[in-house]
């Protein structure tokens, strides 16, 4: 039985949907981790852990690991893991996306040098320290602009600046972000690093895909009908299929296919992120991973196959072309956490379930824990799912199952 | 359309006169009551229960009359529903049909007994609640069902973003070696409820 090693953050909303792809494929798993399984010495090979810091010491745990449990096999489910994940599978001659490939993807300003030293279209940008003076900055900047740090992801940090003031305003919130606990000295050398790029206007879309030997294969575009024009830039709704023309769909998938492979993504699977206004589509990110949170869980494909199922058939050499998104609409929503505060209670779950359309409602915050709001926090509420004959009635289920939904937050 | 001679489905006295009941407040005299399992699991067995039109009845349905109305249910659920009895209960929060079906009682109401339990029992009570322990966390036996052990996580495992992890790479693992007539493990914990997971998920 090949065995394939799945990389988690110890905080990863994936785990579960990426174990229960692996057993419905019959492939053996070792979960690799930043934390030791408190079971690990029960069951020798089914678990390794391995730190984010030093990409090269862990690339050699997984190496010493593989002389005795031989890997088919390494897929990271977190954007954190994917470096390590392209070094060991490099290191292992396994499938991946190259090493390089992923530093570009991942780091938001390589990713805009990369892309418009190849004359794809991109908006300005340009790269500060945290240790600048962020006045003599703005002067330098034009508005409306984006802050973008470095060293976060999903949204964390980013804030919009329509004047200079703004501007300074939001750089001082994000050094207090980038000063916090839980994300000081993360990212290495970009930790005080802000990309300063135009704000895009237009409607955000994000495509799932896989490249299989240098071929994107499309898997879904899904929109995100809310506006998102800032100051904060949450991700709530996703549905798919798109509702955009098949012109603009065609443009938006050749458009990825170009960035995917000016970075040289050319094995696995990857996450973009564009804005569409009118015909001009413009690239926020690409991710070398698949989409994150608990999202996936709207994509089915036929035959019958969840997307991390997709993932590992392709890490695994087998074969992907053939799989389709099943048909109707589907969609998620990614709850919003609407203030600051401790979670108390939360209201009209029943109610929301009972909405037509809607499949599934997980909060996956604990009562009791302290709530924190974009673009500070890193969490969601939960995620309300949905599944209609038109992204329509998709989005009109989960709009109105979240009107039904009453969290009771106290004041910090 | 099938006729039983045997009804396969009992009705205490009191579900039969809510249904006589619900019949005479209808105009329509030509109402049947489907009976329809619509979740087989006994982690969370669900039943349907509703008067349909004569037309709504299937050629392959299995037919009786033997409450004094009839009783519609399609092949499959009738299979499942072999020897069940359904009864109307009525408290303060609520009130409906409740079916009692021993072909499919709910995980954790049968009692725990038998080598299979006791040998389940003593992999967790030795091994994993002393390793799960160090997060803060227990797992608790709730049945062993054809092969099948359910178990809940509480503690810091409840919630946790680990515990799928734990349980399948840790629990399942040394189960099935101490145990090898083990085919399986299902976790029955509501997850959403815990209130201090070890590790919670994040972006």
């Amino acid at each position: 039985m090949p065995r394939v090693l799945l990389l988690f953050a110890r905080t990863s909303y994936r785990a579960e949907a990426f174990l229960v792809a692996a057993r419905r494929l019959g492939v053996d798993v070792t979960v690799g981790s930043n934390h030791r399984q408190v079971l690990a010495d029960l069951a020798p090979g089914s678990t390794l852990s391995v730190g984010l810091g030093g990409v090269d010491r862990s690339t050699a745990t997984i190496v010493r690991f593989a002389s005795e449990y031989r890997l088919a096999a390494i897929v990271a489910a977190e954007d954190d893991f994917t470096p390590l994940a392209a070094a060991a599978s490099e290191a292992l001659g396994l499938t991946h996306h190259p090493r390089d490939a992923v530093r570009y993807a991942r780091d938001k300003a390589l990713m805009r040098k990369r892309l418009s030293g190849a004359a794809v279209s991109s908006p300005w940008f340009h790269v500060a320290s945290l240790h600048d003076d962020p006045g003599a900055v703005a002067s330098r900047t034009g508005f409306p602009c984006v802050l973008k740090p470095l060293s976060l992801s999903a949204s964390r940090g980013v804030i919009r600046a329509d004047t200079p003031e703004e501007f300074v305003n939001a750089w001082h919130r994000i050094r207090g972000i980038l000063e916090a606990k839980d994300t000081a000295g993360r990212g290495g050398g970009s930790a005080t690093k802000l990309l300063i790029e135009a704000y895009l206007p237009g409607r955000e879309v994000a495509v799932e895909g896989i490249v299989v030997a240098g071929e994107l294969l499309i898997l879904a575009i899904l929109d995100k009908p809310e506006p998102m024009e800032g100051p904060f830039f949450e991700e709530t709704i996703l549905v798919t299929p798109s509702r955009f023309p098949d012109r603009i769909q065609d443009d938006i998938v050749s458009f990825v296919r170009q960035c995917a492979a000016h970075l040289g993504l050319s094995d696995g699977p990857i996450h973009a992120e564009l804005r569409v206004d009118a015909d001009q589509i413009s690239l926020l990110e690409i991710a070398p991973r698949s989409i994150g949170g608990r999202c996936s869980a709207i994509l089915r494909f036929d035959p019958e196959a969840a997307l991390e199922e997709l993932i590992l058939r392709h890490a695994l050499g087998m074969p992907v072309r053939g799989f389709v998104q099943e048909t109707g609409a589907a969609g998620v929503m990614m709850l919003p956490i609407p203030r600051s505060g401790v979670l108390r209670q939360v209201r009209g779950l029943e109610a929301a379930l009972e909405v037509p359309g809607i499949e599934g409602l997980e909060i996956t915050i604990p009562l009791g824990q302290t709530l924190v709001p974009l673009p500070e926090g890193n969490r969601y509420l939960g995620f309300l799912f949905a599944k209609a004959e038109t992204p329509g009635q998709v989005e009109t289920a989960l709009r109105v199952a979240h009107a039904r939904i009453e969290v009771d937050i106290e004041p910090p | 359309m099938s006729n039983t001679t045997k009804a396969p489905v009992e009705f205490t006295e009191l579900a039969k006169e809510t249904v006589l009941g619900f019949l005479e407040r209808t105009d329509d005299t030509g109402l049947a009551l489907r009976i329809h399992v619509a979740s087989p699991s006994p982690l969370d067995p669900r039943y349907d229960i509703t008067l349909i039109e004569h037309d709504e009845k299937c050629e392959e349905d299995v037919v009786f009359d033997d409450p004094g109305f009839e009783v519609v249910m399609d092949p499959e659920s009738a299979k499942i529903l072999d020897g069940a009895r359904v009864d109307w209960v009525e408290t303060l929060m609520e009130s409906g049909f409740k079916v009692e079906n021993p072909n499919l009682a709910p995980i954790g109401s049968k009692p725990m007994e038998g080598p299979l339990a006791d040998r389940v029992q003593e992999v967790i009570d030795q091994y994993v609640n002393p390793g799960v322990a160090q997060h803060g966390g227990h797992v608790t036996l709730v049945e062993v069902r054809d092969d099948i052990v359910y178990l809940h996580m509480g503690g810091g495992c409840q919630g946790c973003g680990m515990a799928s992890v734990t349980l399948s790479q840790g629990i399942e693992r040394i189960l099935k070696e101490q145990v090898p007539e083990i085919a399986g493990i299902e976790d029955v914990t509501n997850h959403s409820a815990g209130d201090s997971p070890y590790f919670t998920a994040e972006k």
